[in-house]
């Protein structure tokens, strides 16, 4: 799409990648045994072009089409996932990124189709070692047939001198849904996209996303709901808190094509800004080829309330302690919603060590 | 249905539609050379510095490409609009002068009727020059100055010199640079220190020869602790041939001083309103943007306000209405550029049968812009699924002591909402007809009497047998 001001905090064109080279360390994680028929391995060359075929789509840009080809050509690794028709995969599969000295590249490719009426949950966390600059440029492909649940959750938590490019694609069958949380606290450069395509009757995408800029780091953020169904669905929630040098831009588009009667599609984002020196860009678009739909966005942007500040330290609380109270209470509701308690610890103690020791 | 649907939509345009014999005493040839702008340079018997100004845009113009950001402005051929068509007028201050087939156009549209009634001064322009411009004469007496560009060029000349096209510099876009080729008439206002002008003034462009460019240039000061409110009006005839629109309109609004700005444009279905518009407000300054649009094939239109001073406030109330065949993409743009600058956005846009209604802002706070506040709300209202509706605002915030707020919605009209008023005995196109005009209420209260009267009369009728 031609946007009138094209914002750019990250020169995509000009980036050159680093040397292609082997992920060597175990990633996917899966504890117990897996129901009859679930198909979960390591992604192996070649395969994905032939069977899954269906998920490419034109409409879809990804970060960028360089970094897409990337991961669809040169992946080091990745998971294909498949879940057969109603069956319900309990435990959450869970894929671990550790980048260090001898593997800092991790071009992934990742595939998840879940057959009608089944159900299952990804866990997806990328860390880096200190003083590694890492490399991750991702695609994750879903395709959710009619009836299906995936649940998926990101964790982007890699050091400031990494940087991390993803792209992140969901197709969405009739009264299929597909709900994701995003956790970008990381990566000295971040870019990420996720793309819903809500292709039929009561199609249903969730995105909950927070995002922490502190330091120098700049994250590009942009999220899609295409609604092409009737009664299809969507949410996008975002929470961020920009402080020190950070830049942030965040697009969200709320697009209703032709054919999308009685669709309903919300979109927020609401950032804390905390110093005079960052930057903080937004362009919530809501695009409609069709009247009888709902649509709503909502953004704000602006310091953290004085008068919770004053109470919270009426009470006898420091300033930053009071700060990060406040911040972790707008990201709670987004960090309850992930499923399991060792990554919500994981998460909140990043938070808070990041705010703490800000000058915030 | 869909036929008399047209047929209204005849009627509705009546006034606006009579067509007078093109009568014309200097028209330039069609295309653009250095050659045609000195022939109307000459013309118009301009300082050097100006020709020598009309020549640089010329040169801009020509190494600038068509943005394709935005409309489809393939239609638009260049080398066949006529850029100067002089009418057979000169411009006078009695009505009585001005000649009859053109006194009567704007008989048609109410225009001197409104002058005796509720306006201080008013302008009238036909094609490219201004026809008749009158004031009354206690605001003369005030020192207020309310005449057409060209004569300001020569009575005004320091004054038009140092602010001409300052705000809008011909490099800021293709068209403004082609503006700055070939402007021709248009409104010079000038508001001296403290004068509350409490009547408004009103301009009226009105386009009547084929194929032709309207490009008058809006000029207008106001000093500080003064007030003033100008309305804009615009129509055309239609024609089988394209018609093009770019005007410029720089409004210099000085300490303490307030302006309001308001335009109502009803151009032909075959026009393209590409006009620029731009205000620059000192600290504690007003400006507030009333902007209708309702006319013209492709309109891509962003008021724009440069908050320079601390305090400066602005305030844009917008409404689009796009139907079969247009393609209306307006917004508005505001820069915080000073501490405890406020501003607040309204619009409100419909579309139906087809037209493409499309809402473009950008809000943004430079580094040092400390304490601003602002809120921004859009709504969308679609009248049925052959029309588009897209709305994109762009944020763009360099430092975090500030209050923004962000709000659109888009949707049709609910059904609860119909069954309700025909409920209560009102039957389904009266109560469509109540709920578009509830929706517009913000803008058409903030409206003179009787443009408020034209607005409402224009919905009703475009939306009769139109819509169910």
């Amino acid at each position: 799409m031609d946007r009138w001001d094209k914002m750019k905090i990250i020169d995509k064109e000009n980036f050159i990648f680093p040397n292609i080279i082997d992920y060597k360390k175990d990633y996917l994680k899966s504890e117990t045994k897996l129901p009859e028929g679930v198909v979960l391995e390591k992604i192996t060359k070649g395969i994905n072009e032939i069977i899954f075929d269906y998920l490419n789509t034109k409409e879809f840009q990804g970060v960028g089409e360089k970094f897409t080809s990337l991961a669809e050509e040169s992946y080091n690794s990745g998971i294909i996932f498949y879940i057969p028709k109603d069956v319900k995969v309990e435990s959450p599969i869970k894929i671990e990124f550790d980048m260090d000295e001898e593997n800092p590249v991790v071009i992934n490719q990742n595939i998840i189709v879940a057959e009608k009426g089944s159900e299952g949950t990804i866990i997806m966390d990328y860390t880096s070692s200190e003083k590694v600059g890492a490399f991750h440029n991702g695609l994750t492909k879903i395709y959710a047939k009619e009836n299906s649940i995936i649940n998926i959750i990101k964790v982007q938590r890699m050091n400031d001198i990494s940087h991390n490019f993803d792209s992140n694609i969901a197709i969405v069958k009739g009264q299929g849904q597909v709900n994701w949380i995003s956790i970008e606290l990381g990566s000295g450069i971040s870019s990420s996209n996720y793309s819903n395509f809500l292709e039929a009757e009561a199609s249903e995408a969730n995105l909950s996303s927070i995002y922490l800029g502190d330091g120098k780091r700049k994250i590009d953020l942009e999220y899609s709901m295409i609604h092409k169904g009737p009664r299809s669905i969507s949410n996008i929630e975002t929470k961020g808190v920009l402080m020190d040098h950070a830049k942030k831009v965040f697009k969200g588009n709320l697009d209703f094509k032709k054919g999308a009667r009685l669709s309903k599609g919300i979109e927020e984002e609401y950032v804390i800004l905390l110093d005079p020196t960052v930057k903080s860009d937004s362009i919530p678009a809501l695009l409609c080829h069709e009247d009888d739909v709902e649509g709503e966005h909502a953004a704000s942007a602006g310091q953290i309330n004085e008068n919770k500040l004053f109470y919270l330290m009426s009470r006898g609380l420091e300033e930053r302690e009071a700060k990060k109270l406040i911040v972790e209470a707008s990201f709670r509701p987004i960090i309850d919603r992930i499923p399991y308690e060792i990554y919500r610890n994981i998460v909140v103690d990043e938070v808070e060590r990041r705010l703490m020791d800000g000058k915030n | 249905m869909e036929r008399r649907k047209t047929y209204i939509e005849d009627v509705d345009r009546g006034i606006y539609d009579i067509k007078n014999k093109f009568t014309y005493r200097y028209k330039s040839d069609k295309g653009l050379t250095p050659e045609i702008i000195i022939e109307i340079s000459k013309e118009k018997d301009e300082p050097k510095w100006m020709t020598d100004f009309r020549l640089k845009s010329l040169e801009i113009y020509s190494s600038k490409p068509v943005p394709t950001w935005g409309a489809d402005l393939s239609g638009l051929d260049m080398d066949n609009i006529i850029t100067y068509v002089r009418p057979d007028a000169d411009m006078g201050d009695s009505w009585d002068d001005v000649p009859e087939d053109i006194k009567k156009t704007f008989e048609l549209l109410g225009i001197p009727q409104a002058e005796r009634e509720s306006l201080a001064g008013v302008g009238a322009q036909y094609d490219s020059e201004i026809v008749y411009h009158n004031i009354k004469q206690e605001l003369v007496d005030q020192g207020v100055i309310y005449t057409d560009m060209e004569t300001a060029l020569h009575q005004y000349e320091d004054i038009v010199r140092e602010h001409f096209m300052q705000l809008i510099p011909p490099n800021d876009h293709k068209f403004a640079a082609l503006h700055g080729a070939v402007w021709s008439g248009g409104s010079f206002v000038y508001v001296p220190e403290g004068v509350n002008v409490d009547i408004p003034l009103q301009s009226y462009f009105r386009l009547n020869a084929p194929g032709a460019g309207q490009f008058e240039h809006t000029l207008i000061i106001v000093e500080k602790g003064a007030n003033l409110h100008f309305i804009e009006g615009c129509s055309a005839p239609q024609y089988r041939v394209t018609n093009l629109h770019a005007g410029c309109v720089e409004l210099y609004v000085r300490e303490n001083a307030r302006l309001r700005y308001s335009t109502i444009e009803n151009w032909s279905r075959n026009m393209y309103n590409l006009n620029t518009k731009r205000a620059i407000v000192d600290k504690n300054g007003t400006i507030e943007w009333i902007s209708g649009s309702f006319g013209s094939k492709v309109t891509m239109l962003y008021p724009m306000s440069i908050l320079k001073g601390e305090g400066a406030k602005s305030e844009f109330t917008g409404v689009t209405f796009a139907s079969t065949g247009q393609y209306l993409d307006t917004g508005t743009k505001v820069v915080h550029a000073a501490p405890h600058t406020i501003s607040s956005i309204n619009s409100k846009s419909i579309s139906k049968n087809g037209g493409h209604a499309f809402y473009r802002g950008l809000l943004k706070v430079t580094p040092d812009a400390y304490g601003c506040k602002s809120t921004v709300s859009c709504e969308s209202l679609m009248l049925d699924n052959e029309s588009a509706s897209d709305t994109v605002p762009v944020i763009k915030l360099d430092n975090d002591n500030i209050d923004i707020g962000h709000e659109a919605k888009i949707g049709r009209i609910s059904d609860e909402a119909i069954f309700y008023l025909m409920s209560r005995g009102i039957n389904e196109e009266e109560a469509k007809a109540m709920i578009v005009r509830g929706f517009v209420e913000p803008i058409t209260k903030e409206l003179p009497l009787e443009y408020a009267v034209e607005l409402n009369n224009l919905i009703n009728i475009e939306l009769e047998g139109s819509i169910g």
